[in-house]
């Protein structure tokens, strides 16, 4: 039973799924520069990543429409991570053997440069360990409060894969 | 003594007053200010408020936001008072109405079963009623009024204030508010009014951020919209805000509405308008010791959790897979709380957007589709759950219950429109299960009756959002009718219509909007009279 569940049995849509969706970005583009993706499938009435481009990089045909990114446009400029009602934006870069994942965070404990996390998969499986590089934060008392963490890993291939993190303390 | 308040959260800072000391049937238990009396005893270990009237079982809370009425206590002498709703006072005395049942219950039971029932007993004839009366209601735990309050005689209310106003609007929700900020701005006299201390209704229990156009919500933190709402109303010197107030009654003869201000001043009012925008409440699910404490509605979780900062238990099953759910399921982990597993019969697809699915599934939270609760488990409290699959037509199959290891049960299954004031306007109701239960048929501009207009959940149960664009349209309409007519309101009228179609645009709202389309009519007039 499990294997023919769909996206929507299941909660999450799989790699596979989105690739076919072409939601995934090309190899080449995230081994030239981090780049967004956007896991959101569904026809929801939402626009704030649109708005969120500086660079118009996100478009939408309606308000309703999934949103489509331009990867030569893309800056990797995290904006539309932080703002994402639906935690659906992430960004994907492979550099030096390297994969390293950018994704919103809002949970305890806060994260520090160098934390070592385990990596989380879409369904929640632990896949692995990756180190902290860089999270930022949009200061309390703005509109969208939220950490934005980039992890690096040392398998690139689960760069594919890795969406959630949990810090070991 | 384990305190259950979650001091480190992500999100959100809790503004936690000074400590007070409550003393619970005798015992004293540290509160803070701001708080209200449930959460206090919550975060002090109580989890048994009241006992039910005739088998004495046990009793927590279920919707935290004083309708369910399973918390009432007796404070400070005074029986039957919602202890969700109360603010906690040094010193204050509370008192279980019930005592002695925690230890009878079963001989009270057996008593129950014999002729000498006494639910059945003692009603005729009258002169025996009143002095059997006040023994059964120790035996029911409906409260008696300690000796203080009886001897300075029996009180009826009276009307201490009656006053007329342009426009009234019932509830300071999302669409209450929405519908104060865009009337206030045009209109000269508006009257807001809340149950509640605090205005904002379920905004104030949201720390996720919204979805929708920029424009109007999407972006922001829930609690975050109420609160800038709330801060924009009261730079208005039009708009008077009345917390604390419920509205109990409606007289369409005299057109005016009785008002009840902070339980023991009657206030009449008479409007021109009227907008209700009472939001609904939560449905529940039928299942075996569904009245345990620790079953809760997920709003209900959602308001000790988020407003005060108080942990519903360790870890919780989640029955639903609607947005609310999922969002519930989210904000527990967020404080710490583990969640079992989300359980609903669900065959087709999780019912609630994916993208609020997937956030729970990426921190390892499973769904079980296809199953449900068969009942909850524990004697005084929950222990667990009992689930068990289902076939295509929803019979449980045999052989494949599970047993879930959890203690509390959150029911995230979906709301119904609160339609008590509204019915008192003689509208016509009808039933709409895509809508969420009866609801009043209305026109193209929300009047379901010749001065009421309707906005938010209560018309039609959808999300916040849509709760602000029609608030603020029916803010609009009334602003209009009221003779504040130009084409700054047009225009303004023109763009909330256009935001409201664009936001129902997504498949989600199609089934909604096909039950929207069949309730509503050109001529409100005919459809009244």
């Amino acid at each position: 039973m499990q294997d023919e569940q769909n996206a929507a049995q299941r909660g999450y849509s799989t790699r596979e799924e989105l690739q076919k969706s072409r939601a995934l970005p090309p190899i080449e583009k995230v081994k030239e520069k981090r780049v967004c993706i956007i896991e959101c499938t569904e026809e929801i009435p939402c626009n704030p990543c649109v708005q969120a481009c500086k660079f118009g990089a996100i478009s939408k045909e309606g308000l309703c429409k999934p949103g489509v990114v331009d990867w030569d446009v893309c800056t990797g400029c995290t904006q539309c991570v932080a703002i994402c009602p639906g935690m659906s934006i992430f960004m994907q870069r492979i550099e030096d053997g390297k994969g390293y994942v950018t994704m919103p965070y809002e949970f305890l404990p806060e994260p520090k440069i160098g934390d070592k996390a385990q990596l989380l998969d879409r369904s929640g499986k632990v896949v692995g360990e990756g180190r902290i590089v860089n999270p930022t934060y949009q200061a309390k008392g703005d509109a969208y409060p939220r950490w934005v963490v980039t992890v690096e890993m040392d398998d690139p291939e689960l760069s594919y894969e890795v969406r959630a993190i949990r810090i070991l303390e | 003594m384990e305190d259950w308040r979650v001091y480190k959260h992500p999100i959100l800072e809790f503004e936690r007053g000074k400590e007070v000391t409550l003393y619970l049937d005798g015992k004293p238990m540290k509160a803070f200010e701001n708080e209200t009396i449930l959460a206090a005893m919550y975060a002090n270990g109580v989890r048994v408020f009241s006992r039910s009237i005739k088998y004495h079982r046990p009793r927590g809370f279920f919707c935290a936001i004083g309708r369910c009425s399973s918390c009432m206590m007796e404070v400070d002498g005074v029986p039957n008072v919602r202890t969700c709703i109360t603010k906690v006072k040094d010193g204050m005395h509370l008192r279980r109405q019930k005592t002695f049942a925690d230890k009878f219950a079963p001989f009270l039971n057996l008593l129950n079963l014999s002729p000498l029932a006494y639910n059945r007993m003692f009603t005729k004839p009258g002169i025996i009623y009143k002095p059997a009366m006040k023994i059964i209601r120790q035996f029911t735990g409906q409260g008696s009024f300690s000796k203080k309050i009886e001897e300075s005689g029996e009180e009826i209310m009276g009307i201490d204030d009656e006053f007329s106003t342009e426009l009234l609007i019932v509830g300071g929700g999302p669409a209450g508010l929405s519908a104060a900020l865009e009337a206030g701005q045009r209109c000269d006299d508006v009257i807001v009014i809340d149950d509640k201390e605090q205005l904002g209704g379920q905004l104030n229990r949201q720390t996720h951020m919204f979805f929708s156009d920029v424009k109007y919500a999407a972006g922001k933190r829930g609690f975050k919209l109420g609160k800038e709402m709330v801060e924009k109303i009261s730079k208005l010197k039009t708009v008077r805000v009345l917390p604390k107030t419920n509205a109990i009654a409606y007289y369409p003869m005299e057109n005016k509405m009785l008002m009840l201000r902070s339980t023991d001043r009657g206030l009449m009012v008479k409007a021109k308008k009227y907008i209700v925008a009472v939001g609904a409440y939560e449905k529940t699910l039928l299942f075996e010791n569904n009245d345990l404490p620790g079953i809760y509605g997920a709003g209900g979780v959602q308001t000790l959790l988020n407003i005060y900062g108080v942990k519903p238990g360790k870890k919780g099953l989640m029955l639903g897979t609607g947005n609310v759910s999922l969002i519930v399921a989210y904000q527990l982990l967020q404080a710490g709380i583990g969640v079992e597993a989300i359980v609903a019969p669900s065959f087709r697809r999780v019912s609630g957007y994916l993208v609020h699915a997937a956030k729970i599934r990426r921190h390892g939270v499973p769904i079980i589709t296809r199953h449900t609760i068969l009942r909850a488990l524990g004697k005084q409290r929950v222990t667990g759950a009992l689930i068990t699959e289902l076939d295509e037509k929803y019979r449980p199959i045999e052989g494949t219950e599970k047993r879930l290891d959890c203690d509390f049960i959150c029911m995230g299954v979906g709301l119904t429109p609160s339609y008590d004031l509204i019915q008192l306007f003689n509208p016509k109701m009808v039933y709409s299960s895509e809508l969420g239960g009866f609801v009043p048929v209305r026109d193209m501009q929300f009047r379901f009756a010749e001065n009421a207009y309707i906005a938010g959940d209560c018309g039609g149960v959808e999300e916040a959002t849509t709760a602000v664009l029609e608030g603020g349209l029916a803010g609009l309409y009334a602003a209009r009718s009221l003779g504040y007519a130009d084409e700054e309101v047009s225009a303004k009228i023109d763009e909330y219509e256009h935001a409201l179609e664009e936001d129902r645009g997504s498949p989600f709202s199609s089934d909604i909007k096909a039950a929207l389309q069949k309730i509503t009519v050109e001529n409100i007039e005919e459809v009244i009279k």
